[in-house]
């Protein structure tokens, strides 16, 4: 049936609020008698805080409170999958990466809250860095959370891949590295926060990629009510997965709750970088079979995804990457593991992809070799071993429907005016 | 910091302003606090982004690197000035017809940095039109489709320009 | 001098959270007084345009033009819960939400319109915010007009609906499961590039792209996330990398982390298989992942192509060129 409007270029809705500059992002936002926030943040990528004097900072003009771990014991960590981020680092705690907060200062401006930062005394019990994740899962290194720095364990196990590999002719067999990335969406993390006295509900906004998730970690972190903390959605300056995590939210709800008044906090690019997540830098062992004539006989894969300093997705993200491990091609016998670690970098989590766009790097390279030393075609290559209707993925889900990885190879070589080459 | 107060005088988006500011104010923040003009946004602080992008006095400027004294006796264009009557720039409309919008936060600086290199080239081929939006960094459109607006708006402007000349040679 | 190469890389994406992980979105539609349709959403728009395929896709089924669509944008006060703008989920899983809310809406005006004009529904049809009586189509009332007369019999004409489909949770052990991921996405790129063998440097030409997306509701859209993640995606390939030493970032900042700019970008040729075959609305597969993950090995591939080094490591950076075209001679001398 002939459709009206789906399937049509039609105009983005605030397209126009866009181009005109009326889009009101949160840092365009204003409530009369606002305050400024700015962070306190770690000093160290690995340590116990031992002394936070922030009674020079206090006295500078213009500020209203500064808020430490000692004002909110109350509050619990949060976290997307494992609440293992706390909200603020207090003493005899231990910060984990550079991005830990450790003070919230407000201020009637925020230059005043910027020269306070620099009035705050820290004294800290440095530990040993772990800043690669092979260093991590050593036996002597130092554990960054209480159970060890090896946060999750995934496998994948499908036919046998012995015998995989001794049906293959060729065997490759190599090692990828990515690197942590940023999103860098252009607008940086920005937000206000309202507490209503009358009503004790607090108003957040700032953008989430999901408000109803973050709504709930901001609940249980603060011990609240669902229904006390209300979320609303600003116009958002990208996201690509950075802003699943929760960023000034909790820090501007205490804010509020605490002074009363309307507060805002808005990052600079800087701490937006170091702070708020990161593409996972992965490490991924690729081994792979085929028969002289191209066809795939065995896949393996060992995975180190460096998750930094905190959870997050982090499990979630290595793991969706080793279920992606081959690609969109018929492997019988696949076998993998993936292991999400603990380092002190900044914490890693969802970015476009979620770790399928490292493990592509690794499996579109070793098809790639394999069809350069079979001497095949690369997009022959691919298309004799690509999915169809039935095929069966490294779950061992069976594709029934909407398979059309063969067209897109066939299309993308048909522009490209490919040729077949023989080497 | 010194509390230092001066007044200073410029003319904004056709309108003359007087105000009162500090010589450590940015004029970024003079334009969106002060004058609560929100559509020039901050993407870094470090002229590197060009989200803050204005024109004053004829040049493309990144708006954070500016002390507000230095915008004494100036004339400034924000994305607010374009446009007349309620009518969009046909730059603006260009980004909107060719889905050049996503998120939307460096279009304020691009649609700019677009008026810019329009006046001072209104026919620019593909290159030309990626050197002059090279200072602006966007992260979601891949360009292509700001590159499309900004042709579709440059035919339209000359167009636009012949059917004047027209009008005028009849008369 | 320059070399150029090409290279092709193909990917998969197992769209939605999957793994068992309850996956929904819930989306209602109301009448508004101003002569407008209500639809409340608390799916972001993070500039990928969810908003937009919500409202084509509630015009289309209600038959209206889209001016007429207002949405109630994200609060946690007034919409549900409609997941997160990640995992390419949206289109899928709130446009579903939203086709199907469309769809009872539909439903409630057929019912309640059939009892204003004494008639089966089947009898019945809507255009233009209008439902009338198909053998007599002066005889109509407005939208409007019907929700107003439901409203005096005490009852709401309103709709909402859920998309909840299931997924399975793999077996730890092996990974298996019959459902992991509600469908996937394909993609194809080919990439050209030119690399300078003096300065290291490496200009991608041209990309090509061949999506399979079931059916793309908006195509320019479509295309925007295509070439915004293939641009993110030569990012990561050539350039792009958060330097952290010892826990310290080294370059937390736009001049020392590199992005691409407008000077950066190739040639784009994009083509969009429909075969409206997915469990999405209208067919439709989720692209804002997929867009953006063939592209940085498509490039390794090319450069391969190009100079005869295989890279391992990303970003392929011209230092990291110079210094591999360095060894390549002198293996050779």
């Amino acid at each position: 049936m002939s459709k009206m409007y789906v399937g049509e270029n039609i105009i983005k809705v605030d397209s126009k609020e866009k181009v005109i500059g009326k889009a009101l992002y949160p840092d365009d936002l204003s409530f009369e008698g606002m305050l400024y926030l700015k962070i306190k943040r770690a000093v160290h990528p690995h340590a116990i805080l031992r002394k936070l004097d922030i009674s020079k900072a206090e006295k500078l003009p213009g500020i209203v409170k500064i808020i430490t771990a000692a004002d909110i014991p109350w509050v619990k960590n949060f976290g997307l999958i494992i609440k293992d981020q706390p909200v603020l680092i207090g003493i005899g705690q231990k910060m984990r990466y550079m991005g830990d907060a450790l003070a919230i200062v407000i201020a009637e401006n925020k230059e005043i809250a910027s020269q306070a930062l620099r009035l705050i005394e820290v004294e800290v019990e440095k530990l040993e860095v772990i800043s690669d994740p092979i260093r991590a899962i050593e036996k002597d290194a130092p554990p960054i959370h209480n159970n060890g720095n090896i946060l999750a364990t995934h496998y994948l196990e499908k036919g046998n891949i012995e015998k995989g590999f001794a049906q293959a002719d060729l065997i490759v067999d190599k090692e990828y590295r990515t690197s942590f990335l940023d999103h860098i969406p252009l607008q940086v993390e920005s937000g206000l926060g309202v507490f209503d006295a009358k009503t004790e509900v607090i108003t957040i906004w700032a953008a989430t990629q999901w408000i109803h998730d973050t709504q709930a970690d901001m609940a249980q972190a603060l011990g609240l009510p669902k229904e006390k903390i209300r979320i609303i959605q600003p116009a958002i300056g990208g996201a690509f997965g950075k802003r699943e995590d929760i960023s000034v939210h909790l820090h501007l709800a205490l804010a509020a709750m605490l002074t009363k008044r309307p507060v805002k906090l808005t990052y600079t690019r800087e701490e937006s970088m170091i702070t708020q997540s990161k593409r996972h830098a992965f490490i991924v062992r690729a081994k792979t079979g085929a028969t002289k004539t191209g066809y795939l006989t065995a896949w393996q894969v060992e995975v180190i995804g460096d998750t930094g300093a905190y959870a997050s997705s982090g499990p979630a993200v290595v793991r969706k990457g080793l279920y992606h491990c081959t690609g969109p091609y018929n492997v019988p016998n696949v076998k993998g593991v993936a292991y999400t670690i603990y380092t002190n970098n900044t914490y890693a989590g969802a970015m476009r992809g979620f770790g399928t766009t490292q493990m592509a790097f690794a499996y579109e390279s070793q098809m790639d070799i394999l069809a350069f030393e079979l001497g095949i075609d690369p997009v022959r290559f691919r298309l004799q071993n690509a999915y169809e209707i039935g095929s069966s993925t490294p779950n061992q889900q069976i594709l029934n429907t909407s398979v059309g990885v063969k067209d897109t190879i066939q299309e993308a070589a048909r522009m490209a005016n490919w040729k077949e080459e023989s080497r | 910091m010194s509390t230092h107060k001066l007044t200073i005088e410029f003319i904004i988006n056709g309108q003359k302003r007087k105000i009162e500011t500090t010589p450590f104010t940015r004029l970024l923040d003079l334009i969106r606090d002060d004058l609560h003009l929100t559509g020039t946004k901050e993407g870094c602080g470090k002229g590197e982004c060009g989200a803050c992008t204005i024109i004053m006095n004829h040049q493309l400027v990144a708006s954070c690197l500016v002390l507000a004294p230095q915008a004494d006796g100036a004339e400034i264009i924000t994305i607010e000035g374009l446009g007349e009557k309620g009518k969009l720039d046909p730059i603006q409309e260009a980004f909107i017809e060719t889905g050049a919008v996503q998120c939307g936060f460096c279009t304020p600086g691009m649609v700019l940095a677009a008026k810019k290199l329009l006046e001072e080239n209104p026919h620019p081929n593909i290159e030309e039109i990626k050197r002059g939006i090279s200072g602006n960094l966007c992260r979601c459109t891949g360009y292509k489709k700001i590159i499309e607006a900004i042709n579709l708006a440059a035919k339209r402007l000359t167009q636009q320009l012949e059917e004047e000349k027209g009008k005028e040679k009849n008369v | 001098m320059k070399r150029f190469g090409r290279g092709i890389a193909t990917i998969m994406f197992g769209f939605g959270y999957g793994e068992g992980f309850p996956d929904y979105s819930v989306a209602s539609i109301e009448f508004a007084e101003d002569n407008k349709i209500l639809v409340r959403t608390a799916a972001a728009d993070v500039g990928q345009g969810v908003l937009t395929v919500v409202v084509q896709i509630a015009a289309e089924v209600l038959k209206v033009s889209p001016e007429v669509i207002r949405i109630i944008p994200g609060d946690t006060h007034l919409t549900k819960n409609a997941g997160s703008s990640s995992a390419t989920r949206q289109t899928f899983f709130t446009g579903n939400a939203v086709k199907n809310a469309a769809q009872a809406l539909l439903s409630n005006i057929y019912h309640y319109a059939s009892i204003e004009f004494r008639s089966n529904y089947a009898e019945l049809s809507v255009k233009g915010g209008y439902v009338f009586r198909v053998d007599q189509p002066n005889n109509k009332i407005s939208f409007w007009e019907l929700a107003q007369k439901v409203k005096e019999k005490g009852e709401i004409l309103r709709a909402e609906a859920s998309f909840f489909p299931r997924t399975n949770k793999p077996n730890p052990e092996t990974g298996r499961g019959e459902k992991v991921y509600v469908a996937y996405t394909f993609v194809t790129q080919i990439a050209e590039v030119e690399v300078d063998t003096i300065t290291g440097n490496v200009q991608v030409l041209k990309i090509y792209t061949a999506a399979d997306i079931g059916k793309a509701i908006n195509p320019q859209n479509v295309e925007g996330q295509i070439e915004g993640g293939a641009m993110q995606g030569i990012g990561m390939a050539l350039m792009e990398e958060q330097v952290l030493k010892d826990g310290v970032t080294l370059n937390a900042n736009l001049t020392d982390y590199l992005i691409p700019t407008a000077m950066d970008m190739p040639q784009f040729e994009t083509c969009l298989i429909e075969k409206e075959d997915s469990d999405g609305p209208f067919g439709a597969k989720g692209i804002g992942e997929p867009g953006t993950i063939a592209t940085a090995p498509a490039i390794a591939n090319a450069i391969f192509d190009a100079i005869g080094i295989r890279f391992y490591d990303l970003p392929i950076t011209p230092d990291k060129i110079l210094k591999a075209l360095k060894e390549q001679k002198d293996k050779k001398l």
